[in-house]
């Protein structure tokens, strides 16, 4: 690297916002369950299915009269979701039977619904169409029917092939990537585990989501904490999932450039259209009217000691506001709270860290006392809040360059999410 | 009437070159090139030789040339054998042609250039402009001549304004002989464990295209040309019909001791290109200079796949026996 091209470096990017985060917020929407065509040919076998169930079930169902319109059609709807109820049904009804053969049969039954239920949930409309197709005039709550074995294995045998395809499509190389690196087909193998740990895990609660513009640029500005960043992934998935237009945006996140120098992390962010925090990336990104989180408390706000928690970071030199002043975005404060004690750091080793070349290296009471357990983060309660936007526009581009106007709006845009976070504490009664 | 000369018009790219200048009848073309042309030119005239600056000066006035494309680069249609001999034909080559035109009065220079002279770096933007300037370190080989040939460039545009040098930084072309792609289609092409940046392409018909195109509307300074998607090396590799294979570093780079060209080839540049992206941003080429890809990078690597063959399509062949059987005589 040139000297002059270090000294341009240095001169032009005062804060690196940093975050790494695994992102799904861009896959295409189609890939989440979607409503599919109403199938009508159920319907008869669905009426049989209406009859109580006996105790002693009988092998050939008598046919049942016309179907009164029932509520669980929603099963063209949410396929997946209806699978889930014929499943535990088909192992009551087992479960009640007397023959022990027939018993197990239903749970041989149970098991297959619940797989392919499982597996529905990552298929597109189409897919879904088509297994619909498949299961067309089966009872799935008939299991001693041989129609229901049939279909059963119909579906089994297209979803592996459609997993054959997918490794053999990816193994000749054929899949699209955009010029940052994103990778749909990653973010969709991604997808299922952060909706986990976004509504399982920390049950986060998203607020004013209604301040995240639906279209146009805007730039997230959130406070970093909680070791390894998880908040941001967390950001991206509450505007993907949660935004009340359903628009599905997509947040590029800005990571420290750090981490491109990491094997295995590099190609991990690119896949997940994260971007190395760079000024010039944060203002094309916005320039193409993207939405993107920055995280101005860098590596301050990720590794801050327990007994700091809350207490926000300096925000850098305000590199983010020139950003934002340059392209004209507004600006949106977010405030995190939840995310500090996922992993409770009460040291940084330093020493080690320097020996590894990392940024900080945290002593947590179970890291790294537990190994790899002690990654596991606390599940704690997330609050996510999203203050209205602070609007830059009337400043001028020219403002970039007038330290006074950065800084200020800096502290503004500190300022707000530190009392977003203190108000949120304050109505807290539990970390979990 | 526009008089361009070719400078390299033997490979394969010059010759493609010069063909699709033909096709404009307002064009006389002239070639030059170090060895007897491997493919057909058209209706252009050339000559075979290695002139020094005044003997160029001699041609560039007495063919009363107005446009010269500088595609004489080792390294671009066959491995260098030597790589002094490649130095002096990259880069004093090119000086001198420069010094030449600006003494017979050319108006403009056309040069092919490579999107990678800016080097790969975990500080480069993701899609770098071309108000980035060129790496002066961490290149080697036919690269680094590059970078030296863009940095006299550089110097040369400013202190001769009046005459216009423009350089197409092109991404590594697609078709014909490239040695990326050569490194992609032998077994088991190497891999640094961990990376997988993106990278760029171009087809080479894209290429040909540009260079026509620059060549005969004004244009100076850089341009970035790519094709509009990239690529992952990984999935460049399994396009080209390969499957990668993960190793450490030392393994990758090339030995000095081991310099035997009956070697299997190793990367081929430098192997900071394994770890961090050169993304170039194309903006300029196609707002200034109305310029646009034809061809997507995964798709030319798949059409290469298949040695350059036309695809199977009886209509195209029946169109172009048709063509071929109506041609003016």
């Amino acid at each position: 690297m040139s000297e002059s091209i270090e000294i341009e470096v240095a001169g032009s990017a005062p804060t690196p916002p940093v975050s790494v985060e695994i992102d799904v917020s861009h896959a295409p929407a189609e890939a989440e369950p979607t409503p599919a065509q109403p199938n009508k040919r159920r319907s008869r076998k669905r009426a049989s299915a209406e009859v109580p169930v006996q105790p002693n079930p009988e092998p050939e169902p008598s046919p049942a009269p016309p179907p009164p319109p029932h509520p669980a059609s929603a099963w063209s709807t949410q396929p997946s979701e209806d699978l889930f109820e014929v499943e535990l049904e088909v192992r009551n009804r087992a479960a009640q039977a007397e023959a022990p053969s027939s018993s197990s049969l239903g749970d041989i039954a149970a098991g297959l619904l619940s797989l392919v239920g499982e597996n529905m949930r990552r298929m597109t409309e189409e897919q879904v169409g088509k297994v619909n197709e498949m299961l067309g005039g089966t009872d799935l709550r008939d299991y001693l029917d041989p129609d229901f074995w049939k279909g059963i294995g119909m579906v089994l045998q297209y979803q592996v092939q459609e997993q054959v395809d997918f490794i053999k499509r990816r193994a000749r190389g054929e899949y699209t990537i955009d010029p940052y690196g994103l990778d749909p087909d990653i973010i969709e193998i991604v997808r299922p585990f952060v909706s986990f740990m976004y509504h399982t895990w920390w049950r986060v609660q998203a607020q004013g989501l209604e301040n995240v513009p639906a279209q146009g640029r805007a730039l997230l500005v959130a406070n970093h904490s909680g070791v390894l960043p998880w908040d941001g992934a967390m950001i991206a998935s509450a505007v993907a999932s949660e935004h009340p237009l359903q628009v599905g945006r997509v947040v590029r996140s800005l990571h420290l450039h750090w981490f491109t120098t990491l094997p295995f992390i590099a190609p991990a962010l690119a896949a997940t259209g994260q971007v190395p925090g760079l000024p010039e990336n944060a203002v094309r990104l916005l320039e193409n009217d993207e939405l993107v989180c920055v995280f101005p408390e860098g590596i301050k706000g990720v590794g801050k000691l327990y007994k700091d928690r809350y207490k926000l970071a300096r925000f850098g030199r305000g590199g983010f506001i020139q950003v934002a002043l340059r392209t004209g975005a507004p600006i949106v404060p977010v405030a995190v709270v939840g995310a500090e004690e996922i992993y409770p750091m009460l040291h940084n080793a330093e020493s080690i860290a320097k020996m590894l070349g990392f940024p900080y290296f945290p002593i947590t009471p179970f890291f790294p006392w537990l190994g790899l357990l002690g990654t596991i983060p606390l599940p704690t309660r997330w609050n996510i809040t999203f203050c209205p936007p602070i609007s830059t526009e009337e400043y001028g581009p020219r403002a970039a360059d007038d330290p006074l106007t950065v800084l200020s709006l800096a502290e503004r845009v500190r300022d707000t999410i530190q009392e977003t976070i203190n108000t949120r504490l304050a109505e807290r009664t539990s970390i979990f | 009437m526009r008089r361009v000369l070719i400078n390299g018009v033997g490979g394969v790219l010059g010759a493609r070159v010069a063909r699709r200048l033909c096709e404009d009848a307002d064009v006389t073309v002239i070639g030059l090139s170090r060895y007897e042309p491997l493919a057909p030119l058209g209706r252009a005239e050339w000559l075979v030789a290695q002139l020094n600056g005044l003997q160029l000066v001699e041609l560039l006035e007495a063919e009363q040339i107005d446009t010269v494309i500088q595609i004489d680069f080792a390294g671009t249609e066959a491995p260098v054998s030597s790589r002094e001999a490649a130095i002096q034909q990259n880069v004093i080559g090119t000086m001198d042609l420069l010094g030449a035109c600006l003494r017979a009065g050319v108006q403009q220079v056309v040069v092919r250039s490579h999107s990678w002279v800016y080097g790969a770096s975990p500080l480069n933007p993701m899609m770098i402009d071309e108000r980035r300037p060129v790496a002066r370190s961490g290149l080697r080989g036919f690269l680094r001549d590059l970078a030296e040939v863009e940095i006299f460039m550089g110097e040369f545009a400013e202190q001769h304004p009046d005459m216009r040098v423009a350089s197409l930084r092109m991404a590594p072309l697609v078709g014909g002989w490239s040695s990326l792609i050569d490194y992609f289609s032998q077994p088991w092409p190497r891999m640094l464990i961990g990376f997988d940046p993106v990278i760029q392409l171009l087809s080479i018909n894209d290429a040909v295209e540009a260079l026509a195109h620059f060549a005969l509307n004004p244009c100076s300074g850089p341009y970035n040309l790519a094709a509009d998607d990239a690529v992952c090396i990984s999935q460049a590799i399994r396009l080209c019909g390969q499957l990668p294979s993960p190793t450490i570093e030392s393994m990758i780079v090339r030995s000095k001791r081991d310099v035997s060209r009956d070697q299997p080839q190793y990367w081929p540049v430098d192997v900071n290109f394994m770890r961090h992206t050169c993304v170039v941003d194309t903006h300029r080429a196609k707002h200034e200079m109305g310029w646009a890809p034809q061809y997507g990078a995964a798709d030319s690597i798949i059409a290469t796949r298949q040695n350059g063959q036309a695809p199977p399509d009886r209509e195209a062949s029946e169109a172009a026996l048709r063509a071929f059987l109506n041609r003016k005589r």
